[in-house]
């Protein structure tokens, strides 16, 4: 099929957007309908995204499967999609979790057809961001992808026990702090004031470039004055790490993850963060080399921050999602701390972090969904001994955690090696400890929190019967994810040779504007 | 075969066992077909590995190594740096082929002993305990023929992993998942040292060989040895191995006694040309090692859990192994590692068959087994005797060359510390054997009875090398370094002594009721220290530190920084409440506002402008 073949990257993005237009003329009463019609926009995603990655020329490297369509001809805006290594591997990322994340939804009984509409939206939003080589449509594709979590979570969320105390108590008083509408309220306000400081810097780049193209490869050759990229690199930084949980803009996703539902947590822990992140690292970046270098510094020590204070925070919450999207918070530091490295393996380390974490928590927000589902509470002291019920989903649990604490032949620990070595070449020895030390609090607080659900007695509550182990679609997830975990954690080429070969390519604008930094300050 | 496919077989065969459990549910839940199917790939590669040895054996075999790139890597910098790579791959060499022998002997006789002892489990337990012995054997056999460090790192955290998993069997005991959550804590900490010591040979070497010359040797090899003190429980990294015992005796045979507490050793003993370059850690090893091999000796001394006493005479008996290797001796430290697998194995499966027999830990339980449990009895024996280092049996050999090593570097503290504790070990397996074999039955004891085949042969296998394998030392360490020739020094001779000593000592004290009242008298404040679980407090107080900084790092973020967000969200709708009183909708307000403004703008542009 020519036709396919030649226009795959845009079939792999219009997927789920087609998928979600065909269920606006299903009867909402006919949930059977709507889930298969969305599992099979998620599935030609995924087996798109897998023949994009077969096809994939590693010697040749660089861009491929170049589509280009005009939208804006005098503004020089074009849809313009292809993939180099890096959207490769996120690519696989996101067409994973959008499958398992509609396989984990499948018992949605409350307006499924809603729900699976700004589902699919969602995640055809993710896929444009990978894929898309043109600065503007970039962020049309971010935003796409940011919005309808608002509406996903303020209708389908749920919500937390948060006390109010401390300085800001009548602010506790005032808002609905833990209840889904205030965390749906939060997460968008916050990541909307990060897109505007996007908005300016895109549109600086684009007069400064003569204002004639978005084109991404034209901008990274563009050659911007040092003056802009100083003080552009950290709003871009901000901007785009509002999302991706940095320090400390990072507030609104435990209440967002808490509140959201299931898939919802999958894909914006699994896939979104990421967003942010590789906005970072392919906006940022590699578009303002010299300001990267020049702030790496700075990104790698709040990337610390991340890492051990996520993790401190983890080790506390008594409210199992909290203590998950706790711990998204210090993963995602560890991505940034790769990207601020500055290195290849720093870089190859950040985004198979992504990759990786995205698979893991995943797995962790579908477990963690299961749970809630039997016990109905998120409360860890109410619980414990529920391995007897469901020993699956304990083991998987344990696999996910055991990959998040770095164990060896997961995917976790590829990342966490690299990105450490990466922070050792780079001198800044502090970065690597700390993000060693980081990984054993992740044990501390995985491990106990695995205790305290699976192990040990019985229930500590009395209001928790009926436990099941995961049933029919559930398992399908459940397994992919972990086999996921275990298969790129064992044999990490499948995925890393892909990234390296991108990294290769990119880096050496980022570092060559580093030595000569180290030079000028010589 | 090639050595190269025997050691890939040794190594993945098992693998394949546990994958083909962990998939095959029937399988695993048919009880003792699962626990057969493992015991059948744990004797392959027994095998396997014994082809491997007879091969250096005979003196005709090279050492074998082959790797193969595990991540892509683009190089370090320029020069010999640029051929940087990450590789993982197979040594078959000496050191490694007498190890996977030991490994895979201890692991299939404790896999026999298991299909006895844990005949009363549940069937799907019974097949999940196999899956994890399986997975056990593969990650320990990754490790020991690992080429490199960072392939024996990825094997040492498997073994902790599967350590954790087997602990934690009985996971709805609190206090057995507790264990297997400290112990994985425990070791994990330690085992930073190893990741930043890969880091910083790595960086510096652009390599993960442990054959590399490197300035930061010092560095590399206190972190190492950090890693070491975890997993082969040196003081003060040590509080987690009595608390494994929680896991199923066989389990503690394995993991906790023969092999996988002695990983570390086993790095040590690899990676000795890194640590050669470093003559402090060697002597901080040599310090670390006797204090622990001492201090381990007192506190099992007063121990009333027999699994107890034998975990601390593990962590001495490790602690002895340290000492050598600090002094300098890759084979004092190797064959100390290889002999104590045997009998440490030995005992605990023994042990183990006493328990299965009188139905509890306790010392006061047991007593008068000799008559009830005779094979039983006559192994423990053996194995107690080997351990206490009576001349002839394994221990003597590799312990006599330790001692010999430590006098000859005139490491003086050290070596008392080491006689002491030769001493206290004699003694207090004496005291063991006399009071669980020959004392007094309990009213426990008094139906103990021995258990099936499965619990007797892997005890009978076993007390072979127990006793004879010290006669083998020239030949086995002609394998991998110049041969040593055993003859009786005088330092020997005093440890014998000593020995002898402890063993009469016990016998006064316990042999007879009424004998050694007062001294037991003496040792009452000890075992009350030692019992208190005085160092068990302070992990407590350690974590409990880490809740609290946890604690005020979770309300700081939750209601501070997370405050300061919603107060910006406050104050900016607080703004707009203040701003809507602007807009009062009263046409005079404007026009005062208009003409205001207008004089303002004509006055500034009459007087400040020009």
């Amino acid at each position: 099929m020519p036709f396919l073949e030649s226009h795959l990257l845009g079939v792999i993005v219009a997927a789920p957007f087609l998928a979600a237009l065909a269920l606006l003329f299903v009867s909402p009463t006919r949930p059977g309908a709507i889930r298969a019609i969305s599992l099979v926009g998620a599935l030609v995603s995924l087996a798109g995204s897998v023949h994009v990655a077969l096809g994939y020329d590693l010697a040749r490297g660089g861009l491929q499967r170049a589509e280009r369509y005009p939208l804006v001809p005098s503004l020089g805006i074009d849809l313009s999609l292809a993939v180099d290594g890096w959207s490769v591997s996120l690519l696989l990322l996101t067409g994973v979790i959008i499958v398992t994340g509609v396989l984990a939804s499948w018992t949605l009984t409350d307006r499924p057809r809603d729900f699976f509409v700004l589902l699919l939206v969602l995640v055809a939003g993710v896929f444009g961001v990978f894929v898309c080589q043109d600065l503007f449509v970039f962020f049309l594709f971010y935003e796409i992808a940011v919005l309808p979590m608002y509406l996903l979570i303020g209708i389908w969320g749920s919500r937390g026990k948060v006390p109010a105390a401390g300085p800001f108590a009548f602010v506790w008083r005032r808002f609905d702090v833990g209840g889904r509408e205030y965390a749906a309220m939060k997460l968008t306000l916050m990541l909307l004031v990060g897109s505007a400081a996007i908005l300016v810097v895109i549109l600086a780049l684009y007069s400064a470039a003569g204002g004639s193209t978005f084109d991404l490869q034209a901008l990274a050759r563009a050659r911007f004055p040092r003056e802009l990229q100083l003080w552009a690199f950290p709003l871009l930084w901000l901007g785009f790490g509002s999302l991706a949980g940095v320090f400390p803009f990072h507030t609104w996703s435990p209440d967002g993850h808490a509140a959201a539902p299931t898939a919802v947590s999958m894909l914006h822990a699994g896939v979104l963060m990421k967003l942010g992140a590789f906005g970072v690292i392919r906006v940022g970046m590699l578009l303002l080399p010299e300001g990267a270098s020049y702030w790496a510094p700075t990104v790698g020590g709040v990337a610390v921050i991340n890492v051990l204070y996520g993790a401190i925070c983890a080790l506390t919450q008594r409210d199992l999602k909290y203590v998950i999207a706790y711990s998204s918070v210090s993963h995602m530091g560890v991505v940034m701390l790769g990207a601020a490295t500055l290195t290849v393996d720093g870089w190859n380390g950040a985004i198979y972090q992504m990759f990786a974490h995205g698979m893991m928590t995943g797995l962790f927000f579908a477990l963690v969904g299961l749970v809630y589902d039997r016990a109905h509470t998120r409360w860890v002291p109410s619980m414990g001994g529920f391995a007897r019920q469901m020993p699956w989903v304990a083991s998987f649990f344990v696999l996910a955690g055991l990959s998040s604490l770095g164990l060896p032949g997961l995917a976790g620990f590829v990342a966490e090696f690299l990105v450490f070595l990466g922070a050792w070449q780079s001198q800044h020895y502090v970065w690597a400890l700390a993000g060693v030390l980081g990984a054993w609090v992740t044990a501390v607080y995985v491990l106990r929190v695995g205790r305290d659900i699976f192990f040990g007695e019985g229930p500590r509550s009395d209001e928790i019967h009926h436990l099941t182990d995961a049933r029919r679609s559930e398992w399908g997830a459940l397994w992919v994810l972990g086999a996921c975990l275990v298969v790129f954690g064992s044999y990490p080429r499948l995925i890393l040779d892909f990234i390296h070969v991108a990294t290769l390519e990119y880096l050496p604008r980022a570092a060559g504007a580093a030595s000569a930094l180290l030079e000028a300050s010589r | 075969m090639s050595p190269l496919y025997t050691a890939l077989l040794c190594t993945f065969l098992p693998l394949a066992a546990a994958l083909v459990l962990v998939l095959v549910s029937p399988l695993r839940r048919a009880g003792l077909a699962a626990g057969l199917f493992s015991v059948a790939t744990a004797l392959i590669a027994f095998g396997g590995a014994v082809t491997l040895l007879l091969e250096r054996w005979s003196g005709a075999a090279t050492p074998v190594r082959e790797t193969v790139r595990w991540l892509p890597h683009a190089g370090l910098g320029g020069g010999a740096h640029a051929r940087a790579v990450i590789e993982l791959g197979v040594q078959i060499d000496g050191i490694s082929a007498t190890m996977l022998v030991v490994v895979t002997a201890v692991a299939a006789c404790v896999q026999i002993f298991s299909l006895g002892y844990m005949a009363g489990e549940p069937k799907p337990d019974f097949g999940r305990y196999f899956t994890w012995q399986s997975l056990f054997l593969f990650s320990m056999n990754s490790l020991v023929v690992a080429p490199n460090l960072l392939q024996l790192f990825l094997g040492w955290e498997l073994v902790g992993l599967v350590s954790y998993l087997l602990i934690g069997y009985w996971w709805s005991k609190p206090s057995a998942a507790r264990a297997a959550m400290k112990a994985f804590w425990m070791t994990k900490l330690a085992d930073m040292g190893l990741i930043l010591a890969l880091l910083v040979l790595f960086v510096d070497t652009g390599s993960f060989d442990w054959t590399v010359t490197t300035s930061a040797a010092g560095a590399v090899t206190l972190l190492l040895f950090f890693a070491v003190m975890g997993k082969s429980a040196q003081f003060p990294l040590h509080v987690w191995l009595p608390d494994a015992m929680e896991g199923p005796t066989p389990v503690s045979a394995l993991l906790h006694a023969a092999t996988m507490v002695a990983a570390g050793v086993f790095l040590v003993v690899r990676a000795f040309p890194l640590f050669e370059q470093a003559p402090t850690t060697g002597l901080v090893m040599a310090y670390v090692g006797a204090f622990t091999a001492l201090f381990a000796a007192v506190i099992a001394v007063v121990q009333t859990d027999i699994k107890k006493v034998l975990a601390y005479s593990t962590c001495s008996q490790l602690g002895y192994m340290v000492a050598a290797l600090g002094a300098g001796s890759q084979v004092g430290g190797f064959f100390h590692l290889t002999t104590h697998a045997c009998f440490k194995a030995l005992l605990f499966l023994a042990a183990g068959s006493i328990i299965h027999g009188v139905h509890s830990n306790e010392l006061s339980h047991m007593g008068g087994l000799w008559s009830r449990m005779r094979v039983t009895s006559v192994a423990f024996l053996v194995g107690a005797l080997a351990l206490a280092g009576v001349p002839g049996l394994a221990g003597f050999f590799s312990k006599d060359l330790i001692l010999e090593h430590v006098l000859e570097r005139g490491l003086w503290a050290p070596l008392g510390a080491l006689l002491v504790a030769a001493f206290l070990t004699a003694f207090y397996m004496g005291r063991v054997t006399l009071v669980a074999l020959f004392g007094r039955p309990s009213a426990h004891a008094e139906h103990a009875h021995e258990g099936g085949v499965s619990l007797l042969a892997p005890l009978v296998v076993l007390a072979v090398p127990a006793a004879g394998v010290g006669w083998l030392g020239a030949k086995l360490s002609g394998l991998y370094a110049a041969p040593v020739h055993f003859h009786l020094s005088p330092v020997g001779m005093v440890a014998t002594g000593l020995a002898l000593a402890g063993l009469g000592l016990a016998y006064w004290m316990f042999g007879a009721p009424q004998g050694g009242g007062r001294l037991r008298a003496a040792f009452a404040p000890i075992g009350r220290l030692a019992r208190s679980g005085a160092v068990n407090a302070r992990f407590a107080w350690g974590y409990g530190v880490l809740g609290g900084v946890s604690s005020i790092f979770a309300w700081f973020d939750r209601y501070v920084i997370d405050g300061l967000m919603n107060g910006l969200g406050y104050a900016t709708l607080a703004l707009g409440a203040r701003l809507r009183g602007l807009q009062t909708g009263r046409a005079q307000d404007y026009v005062y506002v208009l003409v205001a403004a207008m004089l303002g703008v004509g006055a500034y542009g009459a007087f400040w402008s020009r």
